[in-house]
């Protein structure tokens, strides 16, 4: 969020008449979602007769997504605004393959793999991790979640990995 | 971190192990472990229920347990392309119905699986009428003004139905062809807000299974035309059947059956008929299905060859009614 | 009297033993379900079914009735600790709710969301018991016209809650829109948008993105370099645990409008509940001496909504009780289950079966104030559970809401999805977009879009449906009042660059 004093802001690669990068290029990506919904229904029936058609509702509100993408971009432009963000690299990738793995994971192998395997995936998205707390931690909370879904609230889940049962 | 890296590498090579690991299941003592029931539909539906009373009663009748899973979404066909797709070993099992084993092939042309080609049939369970029903006000007072009344006004009447692929739109095509008219269909997310309509007077009728509509029409919220099955139903026996109200072209039932994946070896189909049939003879499981509206099949009807043919024979019935919804 | 022979009849039939235990045992099961992120009522209610199948009926019932309104409660725990609203209801109640967090006030939000609900389950409770027949009478008097405009107001209100730029918030509602189309026309069953992936042919879960654009956004945000000084920040100053006096008085009257305001829309089926909580946040902050107040930490902004949702869950079953007609997904679960155990639910429910009626009316009262005795407590508990260090926190909350996404249709791909969100959201966050108005206008859109159908359909594509109908019309002028309202104060504050706004 902008009004994190230590985020250091990116030295803007946007050209100099540009004053509000944030809004500016999250406009342009508004109005990149709004074409790509336009392209995406494009294939779609619209009006007939009184029918409304199932592409009607689509295309409305992504040529009305392009207009407001394209005010937003064109306050950034108008209007001094904050710089964009930093990003950081370390968070989203291991909590996002922390996900990723777990949705591979869970019907081949089971709950108490996969949790195990996704908790400590996630806990490398932080560079705090103690690693001994950690699989301490995880593992517990496999136990929990493996006692806790299926026997409290009747989940239907496989718990081990497929190969093993069989 | 060497411990991630191991765990990670023995998750990798457990999953490249999987294939390798497919035990060939043993047609002489099964069922040896649970079974997995799928339901295309939500926990609670007319089809999870029946599910639900017959599995129960086969389950004690094979010794292992039979785990209900509900898969819903897209007219009941991805739960029923997971089953295409599953082991054919006996463990997975669907409860098909008359959308997802026959509308489903002219309504979805790219569907991912044939209910002929892709199941083995085990056993039809249950038929469920279907119902003509209009607004408590809808002026026609009997099927053969009905018929009349909508032919004259076609294109000032609405008819509601549960949703494209549902019972009641198939159904209701169904009654628009034989009628030859088109009236404005008016879809709703489910049969609850369309009877929700029907009862508020804001759509004129709709066609739909017997169980949700028998206390409405007992309470003289909505009124029944008639039911399109060859005889009248135990739970409204004052309304009169298609044939003898003087349109018997209406046939239409909302069938539930199991079906196994294609290639499941005849001797598990057997063994799983045989559960299924004990399941529909016995007292309690005839009783609560009569509760909810269901007509259970004659012990002719029950056979995997008769669910085959009945197969085939909805598919024809529905395809030429039903266009597909690209 | 008839009423008070009726309410000591369900006072007798909730108050065995066997009764009570279940009521008790659906309360503490519906808390869990709010509280753990991802896992939906509907799911929980599901799965629970069969076991039902061996209980008596009346007793059934009750325990599911305690699963769906004790889940409210819940529910609000998780938007206030974590920021991961679990139910369209309480998406609102994170806004302030985790502010107030932020500030070391987790204690008495959680409290005052309680102590609001309460007050809601038993007023809505007598309002069922004494109205619930006439009422049902509204149920029937909005048909697709009403619910059209009901919806457009809906989405006004989406505005209204946006803390920063109005223009980027309307923004946001129009993604969400448009996010609501993925999936299966509703009229003609066409794909939309949704590129032969069979998950998603209904379209994307609310579950999914709700978990993405606020709880794995949150995450991955709280780890970014220099994040960990707020987070440790919110650890050190945790205050009271109860709320002040001065609290109190402060929610007092939201508690009470929430709780009318969320009594009226719960009535409706089809979405009425939905967008009670929304509606009650936006009175809030409209009528509010400070309107900048909302969305950084305002006792109101927890206490209306809160209050609203609950009222809400309680009054949605009178359309079930009176009509035998199911108004949502959960309550179409409770059908199931009456079915299931040879209960037909219809018109005549209430004559036909007295001990269910109202054995489950007075169990929902004697269940809100189990609920508040066990949650009160908790507050505590749920206070200490925010020293746990982030560093176990937050693979925790990333375990439990793909466990929980994955719980609602046994489907892989919406973990993915739900993560593929987590990024988006992160973006959103990145440049000042707030993921409230998304999730309401994805909640709201399909509600719009097929009453608009059904509404055209009905009357052959005459648009002024909308303004001739009484209901409609009012609803509509009201949803014009409101956007002259929110428009109003940013076109005066900046008069000079309004021109600019409008320009494209």
């Amino acid at each position: 969020m902008s009004d994190m004093p230590s985020e250091a802001p990116v030295k803007s690669i946007l050209p100099t008449w540009v004053r509000g990068p944030q809004d500016f290029v999250g406009g342009l990506a508004m109005m990149a979602v709004a074409v790509f919904a336009l392209w995406a229904s494009s294939d779609l029936q619209g009006m007939h007769g009184f029918s409304f058609g199932a592409g009607t509702a689509p295309r409305m509100f992504a040529v009305l997504l392009l207009l407001l993408g394209g005010a937003v971009a064109l306050v950034g432009v108008m209007r001094d605004g904050p710089q964009i963000a930093a990003y950081s690299w370390r968070g989203p990738l291991f909590v996002s393959a922390a996900i990723v793995f777990f949705a591979v994971a869970i019907r081949p192998l089971g709950l108490v793999v996969s949790a195990f395997a996704a908790f400590l995936i996630a806990a490398m998205g932080s560079h705090e991790t103690k690693w001994i707390e950690a699989i301490i931690v995880g593992g517990c909370l496999t136990l929990g979640c493996a006692l806790l879904f299926p026997y409290v609230l009747g989940l239907p889940m496989p718990m081990f990995p497929r190969f093993l049962i069989q | 971190m060497m411990s991630v890296r191991s765990l990670a590498g023995a998750c990798l090579s457990a999953f490249a192990a999987l294939g390798a690991f497919a035990v060939p299941a043993s047609a002489q003592n099964y069922p040896t472990r649970t079974i997995t029931m799928i339901v295309p539909f939500a926990a609670g539906g007319p089809t999870d229920v029946i599910s639900r009373i017959v599995t129960a009663h086969m389950a004690q009748t094979l010794g292992q347990s039979i785990v209900i899973e509900n898969v819903v979404g897209a007219g009941g066909t991805t739960a029923t392309t997971r089953a295409a797709r599953a082991a054919n070993d006996g463990y997975t099992l669907v409860t098909g119905h008359m959308g997802t084993h026959a509308a489903s092939v002219p309504l979805y042309p790219k569907l991912a699986y044939h209910p002929e080609k892709d199941f083995e049939p085990v056993a039809l369970l249950a038929g469920t009428p279907i119902l003509i029903l209009a607004r408590k006000d809808f002026p026609p007072k009997d099927l053969k003004e009905f018929v009349a009344y909508v032919k004259a006004n076609a294109d000032k009447v609405n008819a509601a139905h549960a949703g494209i692929g549902s019972v009641s739109h198939a159904s209701c095509e169904l009654l628009n062809s034989i009628l030859d008219v088109k009236p404005v269909g008016v879809p709703f997310n489910g049969t609850g807000p369309a009877m929700n309509a029907l009862v508020a007077g804001q759509v004129d009728y709709m066609c739909d299974q017997i169980v949700n509509a028998v206390p409405q029409i007992n309470a003289g919220t909505i009124k029944a035309y008639a039911v399109a099955t060859p005889e009248r139903n135990p739970s409204l026996p004052n309304v009169p059947t298609t044939a003898e109200a003087g349109l018997p072209a209406f046939q239409a039932q909302a069938w539930n059956a199991i079906f196994a994946p294609k290639g499941t070896s005849p001797a598990i189909i057997a063994t799983l008929n045989a559960a299924a049939n004990k399941a529909l003879d016995d007292e309690n499981v005839r009783k609560r299905l009569l509760e909810l509206g269901s007509v259970i099949p004659a012990p002719a009807n029950r056979t995997p060859e008769a669910l085959a043919t009945l197969v085939k024979n909805e598919i024809a019935k529905w395809t030429p009614v039903l266009k597909p919804a690209t | 009297m008839e009423l008070f022979a009726n309410l000591a009849h369900g006072f007798a039939v909730a108050l065995s033993p066997i009764n009570l235990l279940m009521c008790l045992i659906g309360a503490l099961v519906g808390t869990l379900v709010g509280v753990l992120p991802g896992i939906g009522t509907i799911a929980t209610v599901a799965m629970l079914l069969p076991i039902t199948f061996g209980l008596p009926p009346v007793g059934a019932l009750i325990m599911l009735a305690g699963i769906y309104y004790g889940a409210q409660y819940g529910g609000s725990t998780t938007s206030i600790l974590v920021n991961i609203p679990g139910e369209a209801t309480s998406v609102v109640t994170a806004l302030d709710g985790h502010q107030m967090a932020r500030q070391g006030r987790a204690g008495p939000a959680l409290a005052i969301a309680a102590i609001g609900s309460f007050f809601a389950g038993c007023v809505a409770t007598v309002l069922i018991a004494v109205l619930g027949a006439p009422l049902t009478k509204l149920a029937l008097a909005f048909g697709p016209a009403e619910y059209f405009s009901l919806m457009v107001l809906g989405l006004i209100f989406a505005v209204v809650l946006a803390k920063g730029s109005v223009l980027k918030a309307i923004a946001m509602i129009v993604f969400g829109l448009l996010l609501s189309m993925v999936g299966s026309d509703i009229e003609t069953g066409a794909s939309r948008m949704a590129f032969n992936i069979p998950e998603l042919a209904d379209g994307l879960g609310f579950a999914t993105v709700a978990m993405g654009v606020f709880g794995f956004a949150e995450i991955i945000r709280n780890l970014d370099a220099g994040a960990e000084m707020s987070r440790d920040l919110v650890q050190q100053k945790i205050t009271g645990l109860m709320p002040t006096r001065k609290d109190l008085t402060d929610s007092a009257p939201a508690i009470v409008r929430g709780t009318i305001l969320g009594s009226i829309l719960g009535i409706l089926p089809g979405g009425g509940a939905v967008i009670a909580s929304f509606a009650a946040y936006t009175l809030e902050k409209k009528i509010a001496k400070d309107p900048s107040r909302f969305g950084r930490g305002a006792i109101e902004g927890v206490a209306s909504p809160e209050s609203a949702n609950n009222a809400a869950a309680q009054t949605s079953f009178i359309p079930l009780l009176t009509l035998g007609i199911p108004p949502n997904a959960v309550m179409a679960l409770m059908v199931g289950a009456m079915t299931i155990h040879g209960i037909v639910p219809g018109p005549q429910v209430m004559v036909k079966q007295p001990d269910l009626v109202w054995g489950m009316i007075a169990s929902m009262w004697i269940g809100n104030l189990m609920l508040i005795i066990i949650n009160l407590p908790l507050v505590g508990i749920w206070v200490r559970l925010l020293r746990v260090p982030y560093r176990l926190m937050f693979p925790s909350i990333v375990i439990f809401c793909a466990i929980g996404i994955y719980s609602v249709n046994n489907a892989p791909v919406d973990v993915v999805l739900a993560g593929a969100f987590g990024l988006v959201g992160y973006w959103l966050i990145k440049h000042d977009f707030e993921p409230a108005p998304l999730l309401l206008g994805m909640v709201l859109g399909p509600l719009m879009e097929e009453n608009l159908r059904r509404a055209l359909l009905i009357s052959r594509g005459d648009w002024s449906v909308f303004l001739s109908r009484p209901l409609s019309a009012v609803l509509l002028a009201i949803a014009a009042g409101l956007l002259v309202l929110a428009v109003l104060p940013t076109l005066r504050a900046k008069r000079d660059e309004v021109f600019v706004e409008s320009e494209g």
